[in-house]
């Protein structure tokens, strides 16, 4: 039998090898008191009572704002960025499926460099965790989409390997593990959300309108959604006649989006939300039929206006879930 | 290859905003290679009344008849009329007041009795005049009149952003003073590009970019009221850049 529990008394040393791997960041508190994953340079900066961070782990793998490429003399190079190996402790379930989700868009058919380089020096150290009013999520992946995975047990955690990279962190903390279990998983109660029927999005359900007029556009649901990739992207010239293309994160629920030379694909905020939902809840190609939403809470959490899209799925007669 | 004769002038304003280019300390020997500064009193460089330009770049809102025909002048003598800073594109500061307050009661406090000045309430120039570019801000960002710089030398514009200071604030992880402070931020309906300075530092947003194009000003006035602010402090707060809101524009 494996060696796989960590008791709390060991908490520290273990923190400190997976040091040994990479630059090490997690979940912190900044000085205005706002959850966010950022450096850690000593175990008791580690909050792993966090609920959620306002921005999500996707600023590893795509950073607000990023130049893409460099031009000159007419020739275009591809912007190259450095990033160093980090290890990400403590990300949730729902954060490990955001990145999952993440992967499918930016490594499937023509994989995107600037991603794909980060993604591989970007090891994760998933974290169990305790959902509260704002979570619905789907539980854990089987098995979970992280290298390594921390369950919170009794005064210590179970953990698993669940890579080659997270064997090897596993091997050099095989000291710290101990065979004996540091208590009971807590069974957790999981909600979810299902793969919406596409045609939802012009229901007549009167919320719509009601969004649609209270939504300021200020862009916070997409920007802190752990799934939420769009980019604008944008050329600047420079004073020595070079220049640079950047891409920044976008919304789609900004007239901007869907705006091209002469018109605008969604010109109303009616039908950019009925874009948001379409793209959250039901997927579109080629993930059609996949909810791309992780149910980590965060959109309706930092919604000056209180929007939760999901109400959307629930038909007003009967105040039950549309099938 | 030519240099694009420039101008740079003030109508009325604080000069602020032609500052920023002098603040440019590491690009100002190049801005003086690449380009003809052919009017610049401020810098000093000439004033001949009679050149054309390439690109008049203008500060500051219309104020009294002498604005009008600098403004004027600058318009007919140049390719590009690039609105600079939220004076020139909002009214900004000056025209805080315009709603309230009688022209010629505010002359007399200022210049006295004996002063004769002419002096209307203060607008923006595009009130006047048609405009090519705007560059917002009180004052502008250094790095968007760069760009606009080395957009002009390449012989385009620069790509614009429309997006709220919320979305750059929630991006840098700041505490969002509007939700969990419960102070009047007007970050959701005012042009971002600053990075979000201000609520980043625990200062909410104050509105000095003027407003994002699509601004849902009835809504975000809806969630200052329910928060309990009074609705006379939310318009002098709103009006302290820009004087003209329409109070019910959704879209
Ligand atoms: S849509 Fe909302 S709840 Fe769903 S993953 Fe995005 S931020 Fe989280
Ligand atoms: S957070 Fe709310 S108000 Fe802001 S853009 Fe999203 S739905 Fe609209
Ligand atoms: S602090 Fe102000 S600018 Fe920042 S997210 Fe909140 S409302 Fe927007």
């Amino acid at each position: 039998m494996d060696k796989k529990y960590l008791k709390n008394g060991q908490f520290s040393e273990f923190i400190e090898t997976l040091r040994l791997f990479g630059d090490l960041h997690g979940p912190t508190m900044s000085d205005t008191g706002v959850f966010a994953f950022s450096p850690v340079s000593d175990p008791s900066q580690l909050r792993l009572d966090y609920q959620r961070t306002q921005i999500p782990p996707k600023k590893y793998l795509l950073p607000f704002r990023e130049e893409i490429l460099s031009y000159r003399e007419g020739n275009y190079r591809q912007s190259h960025h450095h990033t160093p190996e980090i290890i990400l402790f403590g990300v949730h379930p729902c954060d490990l499926d955001g990145i999952a989700y993440l992967d499918r868009v930016f490594l499937g058919d023509s994989p995107d460099p600037c991603y794909a380089g980060r993604r591989a020096r970007l090891t994760l150290v998933g974290l169990s965790c305790v959902p509260d009013d704002f979570c619905f999520c789907s539980g854990l992946a089987e098995p979970p989409t992280c290298d390594l995975f921390l369950t919170l047990q009794g005064d210590g955690f179970k953990v698993d390997a669940l890579s080659a990279r997270g064997k090897e962190i596993a091997q050099a903390a095989k000291d710290l593990l101990s065979l004996e279990a540091t208590g009971a998983t807590v069974p957790l109660q999981r909600t979810g959300i299902t793969a919406q029927d596409p045609q939802l999005r012009f229901s007549d359900n009167p919320l719509w309108d009601k969004f649609a007029t209270t939504c300021v556009s200020c862009g916070a649901c997409s920007v802190c959604c752990p799934t939420c990739y769009c980019f604008d992207v944008r050329e600047y010239p420079s004073l020595d006649g070079g220049g640079i293309r950047l891409r920044e994160w976008d919304n789609c629920l900004f007239v901007t989006h869907g705006e091209v030379a002469g018109a605008n694909f969604r010109g109303s905020r009616l039908e950019r939300l009925r874009y948001r939902f379409l793209h959250k809840y039901c997927g579109f190609t080629p993930l059609q039929g996949m909810t791309s939403c992780v149910g980590c809470g965060r959109c309706k959490e930092v919604c000056p206006v209180d929007i939760d899209l999901r109400e959307l799925t629930v038909n007003p007669d009967q105040g039950t879930e549309s099938p | 290859m030519t240099r694009p004769k420039l101008a740079i002038a003030g109508l009325t304003a604080c000069s602020g905003c032609q500052l920023t280019l002098l603040n440019c300390e590491d690009q100002l020997v190049d801005v003086a290679r690449l380009f003809d500064l052919v009017y610049f009193p401020m810098g000093e460089s000439g004033s001949d009344p009679d050149a054309v330009f390439d690109a008049a770049i203008v500060e500051g809102a219309v104020s009294t008849p002498a604005d009008v025909e600098l403004l004027f002048g600058l318009r007919n003598a140049s390719h590009l009329l690039v609105a600079f800073g939220t004076c020139a594109l909002w009214g900004g500061v000056a025209a805080m007041n315009n709603k309230v307050s009688g022209r010629d009661e505010l002359v007399r406090q200022v210049y006295g009795d004996s002063g004769r000045i002419e002096s209307f309430p203060p607008s923006p120039m595009g009130n006047f005049v048609s405009i090519d570019f705007a560059i917002t801000g009180c004052p502008p960002e250094k790095h968007d009149l760069l760009a606009l710089l080395a957009a002009v030398l390449a012989g385009t514009l620069p790509p614009l952003q429309s997006y709220p200071v919320c979305t750059e604030c929630r991006s840098r992880e700041n505490l969002c003073l509007l939700l969990e402070k419960g102070e009047l931020c007007l970050g959701p309906i005012i042009q971002g590009g600053c990075n979000a300075r201000c609520p980043a530092t625990g200062i909410v947003c104050e509105g000095c970019r003027g407003p994002v194009r699509e601004a849902n000003v009835a809504q975000e006035l809806e969630l200052l009221l329910e928060r309990g602010f009074d609705r006379k402090e939310i318009e002098r707060r709103m009006s302290r850049f820009t004087p003209e809101w329409d109070y019910g524009k959704r879209r």
